[in-house]
């Protein structure tokens, strides 16, 4: 069984084919790739994966079930977590409410004890609090569990919100460019942390990346969209040496830096 | 003419503090709405005043039966509360949801929306109690246990029995809240929505389902709002929510609409500047303003507030998103 197994899948925007006719497989405890200049539907085809809108056309199977048009919070309830090209997280909440949000669906207080407050809802939701302090240990934001999310630095965002997709115990995970911003030995611990969550947790993930060096070194396979549509598809190393790939997307410099 | 004022204050404190607390429970409904769809509910006037009508019933029809007015009271007050609720849940069901369904943009269609909700359940609630009782003007029932009355600090300030209930009931819903928003997975999750829709989505969290829960907790507080002024200000006509509820949505966008303590904020300021210029107007102006000017100042009042800070006492200025 695959982890994810998307069929023919296209999404247009008007006139526009944002996602044209894409086919891929991801097998469970990979780390895929999914590469291409910007504009080539990278983030559109995450939107997808995660019901922000139904494809068009296409079916996208989740470890064998069909999820094609589910809602968001369906999706990721069969196990999807995902991060976001520009920070998406609750501003205004803490760092622990952050993590609470993202272990939404693993929170159990029946209706009777959610009203009447009793000392198993207290039990379920002190449970729940321990766990994400857990998990905050884990990324090393323990520490700053009760500051407000907007008022974290940078790097220590984009750790969270990982944290955050990690409360919802995915078994996919998609991370929208986990390197934007990074200096090179913030990416060097980002892939160590990458290939735990894979080696340690056993999440299949699925990774959308500008960082070259980062994608080359983590990925067991890439995809590459151009213009909504895949244009290759295999190993780095296959990627790397595919001419259709230097001519769209490497360009000339780089397949020379690359080689 | 100062004595005169300093006399009458702690009085007046304590009624402003009456009205306040109803106003800040009613903008709560409003407020929380807003948070999660950014919708005006103008249909929460008419679940207040649903609210009210099923307390009127409730003593009508059980005062006979029921002893204690206390207890009375509290049937009236859940009864009240939970019909209110469930009223409010069925508006958003099959008023407003479909409109998200079809994703409609345009945020002047729910809003015209609830201006007609909020007609259809005046009526509805007129043809009701006209069929019922063959009129629409109802009389709060007044039970001996409540109405009892007690004097305070030497004379300054007259109290009833049923005031005081009503600041206590204010307190403990207003307490409640705040416990639920910020201490357990519902008022997390609500919080959430409230922020970012899409991405509490993504967290595993159905929207419909907590904007069905807001309306609840929402429509519930505004149901027992309804309740507790029906017991203090006893007349009550299907049209009673219009006055009550614009001003407690004027106190929820005062303290910054969205913002749970700002509108219990709102209410209460705008509750103690009506009550306010409704007793002193008269005696400022040597009588050439009598009270029917007070809502005037004090809406006077609030705009300058807001031209001070338009995100409201409590607000927060909002980026744009871009």
């Amino acid at each position: 069984m695959k982890a994810l197994e998307v069929t023919q899948a296209t999404k247009r925007f008007g006139g526009l084919v944002a996602v044209n006719d894409v086919s891929l497989s991801v097998n469970q405890g990979e780390i895929f790739s999914v590469i291409g200049p910007n504009g080539a539907g990278k983030t559109t085809f995450f939107n997808l994966l995660t019901g922000i809108y139904p494809p068009d056309e296409g079916r996208i199977l989740l470890f064998g079930k069909d999820v094609t048009g589910l809602p968001p919070d369906r999706i990721a309830k069969e196990g999807v977590g995902r991060t976001f090209q520009n920070i998406r997280l609750f501003g205004a909440m803490t760092v622990l409410e952050n993590l609470l949000v993202g272990m939404h669906i693993h929170i159990h207080v029946p209706y009777f004890h959610a009203v009447f407050r009793t000392p198993l809802a207290r039990r379920e939701e002190k449970r729940a609090e321990e766990e994400a302090k857990r998990l905050l240990e884990y990324v090393s934001l323990l520490h700053r569990k009760d500051e407000l999310a907007k008022n974290l630095p940078y790097g220590e965002q984009r750790k969270l919100e990982i944290a955050r997709a990690l409360a919802l115990k995915p078994r996919l995970l998609l991370l929208d460019e986990p390197a934007a911003g990074m200096n090179p030995k913030e990416t060097e611990e980002l892939q160590a942390f990458i290939q735990k969550l894979r080696d340690e947790l056993g999440i299949t993930i699925v990774l959308i990346e500008h960082d070259m060096r980062l994608v080359m070194r983590i990925s067991d396979r890439i995809a590459v969209l151009e213009y909504g549509s895949k244009i290759a598809e295999g190993s780095p190393e296959e990627v790397r040496t595919n001419p259709r790939v230097i001519e769209a997307y490497l360009g000339k410099g780089a397949a020379g830096g690359a080689a | 003419m100062l004595e005169q004022i300093l006399a009458l204050l702690p009085q007046v404190i304590f009624d402003g503090f009456i009205l306040g607390f109803v106003y800040a429970m009613v903008a709560l409904g409003y407020t929380m709405v807003y948070g999660v769809l950014e919708l005006i509910n103008f249909a929460h006037s008419e679940i207040f005043m649903i609210g009210a009508v099923v307390g009127v019933e409730v003593f009508r029809y059980l005062a006979p039966q029921v002893e204690s007015g206390f207890l009375l009271l509290l049937l009236a007050l859940i009864l009240g509360g939970v019909v209110a609720g469930i009223t409010a849940i069925l508006v958003e069901r099959f008023a407003y949801r479909p409109l998200r369904a079809r994703g409609t943009t345009n945020r002047l269609v729910p809003l015209i929306t609830a201006i007609g909700v909020s007609f259809i359940l005046q009526d509805l609630v007129r043809l009701i109690e006209g069929l019922w009782h063959n009129e629409f003007f109802l009389r709060m029932r007044t039970v001996e246990d409540l109405e009892g009355s007690v004097s305070l600090f030497g004379g300054a300030i007259f109290a009833q029995t049923k005031s005081f209930i009503l600041m206590g009931v204010s307190i403990l819903m207003l307490v409640g809240l705040t416990y639920l928003v910020n201490r357990t997975k519902l008022g997390v999750a609500i919080r959430a929505v409230a922020q970012d829709l899409h991405t509490a989505s993504l967290m595993g969290i159905d929207p419909d389902r907590i904007i069905s829960r807001t309306f609840l907790i929402g429509g519930s507080l505004g149901g027992v709002a309804g309740v507790l002024f029906a017991l203090q200000y006893t007349t009550i006509t299907p049209y009673v929510g219009f006055l009550p509820g614009i001003k407690a949505f004027t106190a929820a966008v005062l303290g910054g609409i969205g913002n749970i303590p700002g509108a219990m904020l709102g209410g209460l300021v705008l509750g103690q500047l009506e009550n306010f210029f409704g007793t002193y107007l008269p005696i400022l102006t040597n009588g050439n303003f009598g009270t029917e000017y007070k809502d005037v100042v004090a809406f006077l009042i609030l705009i300058f507030i807001l031209l001070v800070r338009p995100q409201g006492l409590l607000g927060q200025v909002v980026k744009e998103k871009v």
